[in-house]
């Protein structure tokens, strides 16, 4: 399936202005067609509403792998992030400039540090959980 | 003793108990199949966490293990506040700037038992395009902003790969083991089962067939017995005519003469 | 002569403006500063000094940037009573030191509405000192002529637009370009009109402004190194009011690497010594610069009966405030052992 991944060349950010123009600084910033960007600053005056907007939007393109999230905007939209259950496009929560990280509130983190918890069955732990992922199933069904 | 547990709806033949112990066979290299790939995508999935864990994160009560994508993030967050010391805000400025993509990712996959990993990697692809930004003042400290950036951003690749695999993996081992489970403590049950429930149709059968053959054998037994009787009667009474020859049953009629017409 | 005469007109804002000067904070203040845990008691130190509650209404968590914009406001509030108290020639003089944020304004301005973006947002990011009348009719323009033809009507940058560009240009020349296109005709004319008031003003600000131009000549040299632009476009930014001019900045026009550059300064010792910096040191080129520019702003306080120490203050008070936000920084991204970068002023 890897191969469907091909077009998946952008890293997408959203977070405050300092973390997202330093990632920009650095190359990731990108124009389509459509003069729609990869990136959003997020300050006091943007409506939460534009953050998921945006975010949903990011999820649903197909040219986007990485999308980095400041943590202090992953907060802001929690339930998307942990109702977030796509392998493509990554979401990856990068620390905020002026706040120290916070683990336990990554969503991704909570899943690796419950399987941490849980360290001597794994197993177990993978079948207590989700039914929701039903729908990737035949995706990964290699093996018959 | 056939009838706990569910099983197949079948005819309990000779032949369907061939096919049954066939599926059995079958669904037991399935499941040493899935079990052996369950546990090396279990081992994989361990290494990734583990990964994860160096790489990203927790800051471990002792304050031994400070984050790396913490840190380095820090960091590079820290060269920015240099930027803003010489350059002033020229935040503006590279969001107005942004063209195409420098900095891109491409997706490598690898195999772990049938089951493709991505692993993204960074690539720096085009011209720098905020090159001339602080060309008056504080070039140098954007030029070090940005390799400090485009470094972070490589551990952040990393660790978005990591985090991509483990999702995966993640699915991918809860459906295994799903599978396993099935095999396990459904499929395997209910084809032994079948098995068994054959055999006892077949056993039951069995014991019928053998009965009715005592019985016929019975019978005949007793037919014989009775025919034997009958015949030592027989040689009691005609040890005489026993001597005699055989009558031709046709010499009374062959006394007859031909009716003629 | 001018002596004679200087108070008359300038006499209540020198006296001013030295009062301001008296507020700058000094080293004791930074290291009070440099104590601090927190934004909050970063707030209450700055309360003790010349800022006073600048912060007040602010809520708490603090941002750093918000500590700079308002420090910028109290900054800004003094220059503004000192401007509208000025009579000409001071009045020009004081104009003369708002058109550099002019042009990083105007430049703001093109990209913006060139991306067409929203208008108020682009005004709120411009800096106060470089808002001008017909500041907001920049960003009507939808084309690039249009605007061409707008900055050449309402603003007081247009006599630097005619010389070095056209509508053209403004269309396909890098942005950095432009803006160093118009910089260096304005540090030129800034620095003819200083030579033109004479007397100490000229001498003052003549040894700042030449500084301001090598700084520049020396900085534009460095970053252009492996890119894009190219000599001839190199040395077409060089402002030629420097020490360095003619000879100095010819060879730096030809400087493939720093090695080079070095050595095009080796007749000027004064610039020399900034490379000459200990291996592993913290302190980069640019700290270097802001620690001359510095030391030539603190000199020109020791001259009276001229215009140098308006323009002084405001440099100084402006590294004041990158030395507050450099701190806030410092502290609020947990990174103490870089704390001590600050320039000292006095």
């Amino acid at each position: 399936m890897a191969h469907l991944q091909k077009e998946r060349v952008l890293i997408a950010a959203i977070g405050d202005e300092d973390s997202v123009t330093g990632l920009l600084l650095a190359g990731i910033g990108h124009m389509d067609s459509k003069q729609k960007p990869n990136f959003l600053v997020v300050d006091s005056k943007t409506p939460l509403p534009k953050i998921e907007e945006t975010f949903q939007e990011f999820t649903n393109r197909k040219d986007i792998a990485i999308i980095l999230v400041t943590q202090q905007v992953g907060d802001e939209i929690r339930h998307l992030l942990d109702d977030y259950t796509q392998a493509f496009p990554t979401i990856l929560e990068i620390p905020s400039k002026d706040r120290p990280y916070d683990p336990s509130k990554d969503s991704v983190l909570k899943r690796v540090q419950r399987l941490f918890g849980e360290e001597g069955d794994v197993v177990v732990a993978q079948c207590g959980r989700g039914v929701a992922f039903k729908h990737q199933d035949t995706d990964y069904a290699t093996t018959k | 003793m056939s009838g706990a547990g569910p099983r197949f709806a079948i005819f309990p033949t000779r032949m369907a108990l061939t096919t049954m112990k066939n599926r059995l066979k079958g669904a037991q290299t399935g499941h040493s199949l899935l079990k052996r790939k369950s546990e090396a995508l279990t081992r994989r999935f361990r290494d990734i966490v583990k990964k994860i864990d160096e790489v990203g994160h927790f800051e471990y009560s002792g304050g031994a293990a400070k984050r790396k994508m913490g840190k380095i993030m820090q960091v590079a967050n820290f060269s920015y506040a240099e930027v803003m010391y010489t350059t002033g805000d020229i935040g503006y400025q590279v969001r107005e700037g942004v063209k195409s993509a420098q900095l891109k990712v491409r997706a490598k996959s690898e195999n772990v038992s049938g089951v493709q990993l991505p692993a993204f990697e960074m690539y720096v692809d085009g011209s720098n395009a905020a090159e001339l930004t602080g060309l008056g003042r504080g070039g140098a400290q954007i030029q070090k902003c940005k390799e400090t950036y485009k470094k972070a951003i490589e551990v952040l690749v990393e660790l978005a790969s990591l985090q991509t695999a483990f999702v995966i993996l993640d699915e991918v081992i809860k459906v295994t083991n799903r599978r396993v489970n099935a095999i396990e403590h459904v499929i395997i049950p209910k084809i032994e089962n079948t098995i068994k429930f054959i055999g006892s149709e077949l056993d039951e059968a069995d014991r019928e067939e053998f009965y009715r053959l005592k019985k016929v054998q019975g019978k005949k037994k007793d037919k014989l017995a009775l025919e034997t009787a009958a015949r030592e009667k027989n040689q009691g009474f005609g040890a005489a005519s026993e001597e005699a020859q055989p009558t031709n049953l046709l010499n009374e009629y062959e006394q007859d003469p031909d009716v003629m017409f | 002569m001018e002596a004679l005469f200087f108070n008359v007109e300038d006499g209540f804002l020198e006296a001013m403006v030295r009062g301001y000067k008296a507020g700058i904070l000094t080293n004791n203040n930074y290291l009070n500063l440099t104590q601090c845990e927190t934004l909050d008691d970063l707030k209450l130190q700055l309360a003790a000094t010349d800022y006073g509650n600048f912060l007040q209404n602010e809520p708490s968590p603090l941002a750093t940037t918000t500590i700079a914009d308002k420090a910028r406001e109290t900054l800004v509030s003094h220059f503004m009573y000192m401007r509208a108290n000025a009579v000409k020639p001071l009045s020009t003089f004081l104009d003369f030191i708002t058109y550099s944020y002019m042009i990083d304004n105007t430049i703001l301005l093109i990209t913006g509405t060139l991306h067409e973006r929203d208008t108020n947002e682009l005004l709120e990011r411009c800096h106060p000192l470089g808002i001008f009348d017909g500041i907001a009719a920049l960003c009507v323009a939808t084309n690039v002529s249009e605007l061409y033809n707008t900055v050449m009507v309402e603003s007081p940058l247009a006599p630097y637009f005619e010389k070095c560009l056209s509508a053209q240009d403004l269309d396909e020349m890098n942005i950095e370009i432009i803006r160093n296109t118009l910089y260096k005709a304005y540090l030129e004319d800034f620095y003819n009109y200083c030579q033109g008031l004479g007397g100490p003003t000229a001498e003052v600000m003549g040894e700042i402004l030449q500084f301001e131009a090598d700084r520049r000549v020396l900085n534009i040299t460095l970053n252009s190194l492996d890119t894009e632009l190219s000599k001839d476009d190199r040395a077409k930014l060089f402002p030629t009011c420097g020490r360095l001019y003619p000879e100095g900045t010819m060879k730096l026009a030809r400087a493939d690497d720093s090695d080079q550059v070095r050595m095009a300064l080796d007749s000027y010792p004064d610039y020399k010594q900034f490379f000459d910096l200990p291996v592993g040191s913290e302190r980069s080129l640019e700290d270097k610069f802001f620690e001359y520019e510095v030391h030539l702003n603190k000199r020109s306080f020791t001259r009276q009966f001229q215009y140098g120490v308006f323009y002084a203050y405001l440099k100084l008070k402006e590294q004041e405030i990158r030395n507050i936000v450099w701190i806030a920084e410092c502290i609020a991204q947990q990174q103490k052992e870089r704390i001590n970068s600050y320039i000292t002023i006095f």
